[in-house]
């Protein structure tokens, strides 16, 4: 699904990441965990097309089309959603019009109908059930007066009805209280099938007692310095990062 | 080179003693004229025509193309189409009892309203000189609100069209006015009279193409509790300039206006509103959303004026500009002229690009640069939406 080999880039005029490689195969969940500033968030905008973020070598290959190469609106199309670690604020536009317009901006670059509002309303529907979104927030202006929590639910929410097929989620559980961090949670087990897969980045190991990974990265110093399963979240919890170094 | 007011006085002469002009009217138009005399043609240094290129007043519009086509004379939901062409004003099916018409020569001169123009508003003094068409229309109704649209369809797309309004709108009426610009090359000056109690939405839609030009004058003289909602919309044209006054001449009345101003390619917009709080109680709330693209250029602004003993005034003005492209001017600075202390004002103004982060969020959803820009842009002129 996903095959990033050896990627430079810079965020501004910073070099940050720094040989950064990572497969992602379809189906899969990967936790990627790593200190403050180690380039976690540079590399999900890399992923979404963030035009701070330039990459200077390397390559990002997503379902057979080489990424780096797509429009951020071409890459959401072809399955590509970044649940913003800061998500943006936008006065003056409603989520539900919002969300239709990128769905059915979606659905226009694949070829398919656009849906229309009758049957957009009634997916919505379904989608705050089944996420136990407050449907009160879908008619305001996107994030605009949302507590920090709500705004991450937001995040997921969008990605319920988006239904991507490589989501990032860059810190969706900062910030959560439990019962937040469980809808969450369970907004992603929701969506999971063996044709979709998720990136999670992460600082705490209590998310993915409710989200399964198949594996744990540590990004240090712009690159993927550990891999390994859910136990090494447990010991990043316990011993930080400094051993890494050793 | 021969200066514009030296125009003016040119095209004067011709129709100055016009005998089917009543002789009041004359004896306005000469005093404009001595007026005239004394005053330097209208340049750059004048506040009012720092941003714009002035020497367009007097440029051929030769490169007038089609008009622009989205416009159209409907009534639309109007209860009544007023038409203003070189005829005059023509009621458009039957005129309705709660309205009167009266055109210049039929109008008494104590309806017409003496306004002082000065140097800063040389180009509006213009219009007293050389005023042609226009008149005085009542309008007296107790009844639901009524809503009049009145076009400007005059057939001579180059030579100007000096255009004199007075509305006067009796105690207690409700009325919504839309003017409209169809075609002509207009300078007009509306003086809109509003007894007490008497609720006001004025829409001005001057939509125009590359090489169009209209320029404004708008005054609004408030009795006491009146409303008036004053929408603008000021889209293209070579040459935009509209100038609204607003005097509160007795207490507890309202001003809350919208403009959105946009330009592209070079056209210059300047749009200024003046609000003269001269009494206790009065309220107004200012709001611009103005965006420029290409080479062009926009100049608006908002400016408070607070007498001695007007207190309890409450004034907001709230500007905000965006630019589209790195050649593209904007000017703006919202100002507060205050001789009392119990007054609460707040005011801003600022200038920039689009949001980029606003930008890619909504790209990272699926939506493209170009509508992703166009959803911002409205969600911005919808902040202006007054009505
Ligand atoms: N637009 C930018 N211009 C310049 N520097 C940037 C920009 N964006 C990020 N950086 C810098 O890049 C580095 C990596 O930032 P990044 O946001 O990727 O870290 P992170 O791993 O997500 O950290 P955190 O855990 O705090 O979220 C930081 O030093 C940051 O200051
Ligand atoms: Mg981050």
């Amino acid at each position: 699904m996903l095959k990033v080999d050896n990627v430079f880039a810079k965020a501004g005029e910073k070099e940050i990441l720094k040989g950064l490689s990572l497969t992602v195969k379809p189906g899969e969940v990967h936790a990627i965990m790593g200190p403050n500033g180690s380039g976690k968030s540079t590399f999900g905008n890399l992923l979404a097309g963030m035009p701070y973020v330039t990459p200077q070598s390397g390559s990002v290959e997503y379902m057979g089309k080489d990424l780096l190469s797509l429009e951020p609106a071409e890459r959401a199309a072809e399955g590509v959603f970044l649940a913003f670690q800061y998500p943006v604020e936008i006065p003056g536009v409603n989520n539900m019009y919002f969300l239709r317009t990128a769905l059915n901006a979606q659905r226009k670059y694949r070829g398919e109908e656009p849906m229309d509002s009758a049957q957009f309303l009634r997916m919505v529907k379904q989608k705050i059930k089944d996420l136990n979104m407050r449907d009160d927030l879908l008619k305001r202006p996107v994030n605009v007066g949302f507590s920090g929590g709500e705004k991450k639910r937001n995040e997921v929410f969008q990605m319920g009805v988006l239904e991507p097929k490589l989501a990032i989620l860059d810190e969706t559980d900062s910030g959560l209280d439990i019962d937040a961090l469980k809808i969450v949670a369970d907004g992603v087990n929701h969506l999971r099938s063996p044709d979709r897969s998720f990136i999670i980045i992460t600082h705490y190991q209590r998310l993915l007692d409710y989200i399964k990974p198949d594996y744990v990265h540590v990004l240090a110093d712009g690159k993927i310095a550990k891999t390994g399963d859910k136990s090494l979240a447990f010991e990043l919890e316990e011993q930080g990062y400094g051993w890494l170094n050793k | 080179m021969v200066g514009l007011i030296n125009n003016w006085m040119t095209q004067a002469e011709a129709s100055l003693d016009d005998s089917k002009q009543p002789s009041w009217l004359q004896l306005k138009r000469q005093t404009a004229q001595q007026q005239l005399q004394q005053l330097d043609d209208p340049s750059r240094t004048l506040e009012l025509w720092r941003y714009a290129d002035v020497s367009r007043l007097s440029k051929s519009l030769n490169s007038v193309v089609a008009p622009s086509q989205s416009k159209s004379a409907d009534s639309g939901e109007t209860d009544l189409l007023i038409v203003l062409n070189e005829s005059g004003y023509t009621c458009i099916g039957q005129q309705p009892e709660w309205l009167t018409i009266q055109s210049l020569v039929e109008m008494a001169a104590q309806d017409w309203q003496d306004i002082t123009f000065d140097q800063e508003t040389v180009v509006n003094l213009a219009n007293t000189l050389l005023v042609q068409s226009g008149g005085l229309i009542t309008v007296k109704t107790t009844q639901q609100p009524v809503h009049i649209k009145l076009v400007y369809d005059f057939a001579d797309p180059e030579a100007w069209q000096y255009v004199r309004n007075h509305f006067n709108i009796a105690g207690g009426t409700k009325v919504h006015i839309t003017e409209q610009h169809q075609t002509g090359r207009i300078n007009a000056v509306n003086v809109y009279r509003l007894a007490a109690g008497a609720e006001l939405i004025r829409q001005q839609d001057i939509q125009l193409n590359v090489a169009e030009q209209f320029v404004s004058y708008n005054q609004f003289d408030t009795a006491q509790n009146v409303d008036v909602v004053n929408m603008n919309h000021h889209i293209g044209g070579s040459l935009q300039h509209h100038h609204h006054v607003v005097n509160f001449n007795a207490e507890r009345s309202k001003y809350k206006s919208g403009s959105i101003n946009k330009s592209f390619d070079d056209n210059n917009i300047t749009d200024i509103v003046n609000v003269n709080h001269h009494f206790k109680y009065n309220q107004s709330d200012v709001t611009h959303r103005s965006i420029a693209k290409d080479r062009s250029q926009i100049f608006n602004n908002a400016k408070a004026y607070v007498a001695v003993g007007a207190d309890q005034t409450e004034i907001e003005q709230d500007l905000k500009n965006i630019l589209l492209s790195p050649d593209a001017k904007i000017f703006s600075k919202p100002e507060l002229e205050v001789y009392t202390d119990e007054v609460v004002a707040a005011h801003g103004s600022t200038i920039g690009a689009l949001d980029d982060t606003v930008l890619f969020y909504l790209q990272s959803r699926g939506i493209d640069i170009e509508q992703s820009r166009d959803i911002m842009i409205e969600s911005f002129e919808r902040e202006a939406l007054v009505c």
